[in-house]
């Protein structure tokens, strides 16, 4: 981490210093925790995929379905093979997977998602403190000089 | 006057390192995600079953693709990324020396535009050495 080096130095700084190092960790933050937002996001995406892959059961064959064009237009469509899926497995590549091993994918997608969220959620508490000492240090800095 | 013109070429050479480096970096992050984005894909394509059929996105259409095939062509291009990786992280390196140096060679200017600013105008008659820009 960035921050090590200068939170042993971070005493000797002055309060405009100080603020401009608050200002940089503020900026980190922000990013981090718009990372947090996407992967949220991300993760709810490969909820909902999972949930519709389970809604193709094999009792559904045959029924009609709204194909959507475009997100307004539609066409009407039979489902001929439920037990069959195409996963957006990345950079292009699509794979024919059963209905089993798509739930399988996308819980494990959920999955992986969930382990970087949690270190994420480390990384954004530790800065919120970092930025927390600061406000403190600056704080004491003010009151010094007034006094 | 030629100290200002000076530190005004080294200056704006400075700050032309300045973005090429911060679009090095870029560079290096994009190579990143897609590193990792393949990476996934290798993964995935490790734990196929035999019977699990590839498509390969090419435009609008899905283009069937051999299982082996496919593996190969995620192998070239982690290949590919890696080396991009190796290329850009050297770039940086030399661009981070170049702006390093570049810093120094202000910080030597201004130190003697003040100086001949103190000297005032004795200072004009004596022309400093040109360092070669």
């Amino acid at each position: 981490m960035m921050s090590q080096p200068q939170q042993v130095s971070v005493t000797d700084l002055d309060v405009s210093q100080l603020a401009e190092v608050r200002r940089q960790l503020e900026e980190e933050l922000n990013h981090l925790t718009n990372s947090f937002a996407q992967l949220k996001r991300a993760q709810a995406t490969f909820k909902a995929c999972g949930e519709n892959a389970a809604e193709l059961k094999a009792a559904n064959t045959g029924r009609t379905v709204l194909v959507p064009l475009t997100n307004s237009l539609y066409v009407p469509g039979t489902l001929s093979d439920p037990a069959h899926v195409l996963v957006d497995v990345g950079t292009g590549y699509f794979v024919r997977k059963t209905r089993e091993q798509a739930r399988e994918h996308y819980s494990a997608k959920v999955e992986y998602i969930r382990t970087n969220l949690g270190t994420l959620e480390d990384t954004i508490g530790k800065k919120r403190e970092n930025i927390g000492y600061l406000v403190d240090l600056t704080q004491a800095k003010l009151r010094q000089s007034a006094s | 006057m030629s100290l200002q013109a000076r530190l005004q070429t080294a200056s704006s050479e400075y700050q032309k390192l300045q973005a090429d480096l911060s679009n090095a970096v870029e560079a290096r992050q994009r190579l990143d995600a897609q590193l990792s984005e393949n990476e996934l894909v290798k993964k995935e394509f490790a734990q196929l079953a035999p019977d699990n059929v590839v498509y390969k996105q090419i435009g609008p259409v899905l283009v069937k693709q051999d299982q082996a095939e496919a593996k190969s062509n995620v192998e070239t291009r982690l290949g590919f990324i890696r080396s991009e990786i190796k290329r850009v992280e050297t770039q940086l390196q030399d661009i981070q020396l170049k702006s390093e140096n570049k810093k120094t060679e202000l910080g030597e200017i201004q130190a003697a535009l003040q100086q001949a600013a103190q000297q005032s105008s004795p200072a004009a008659g004596t022309p400093l050495p040109s360092i070669g820009a």
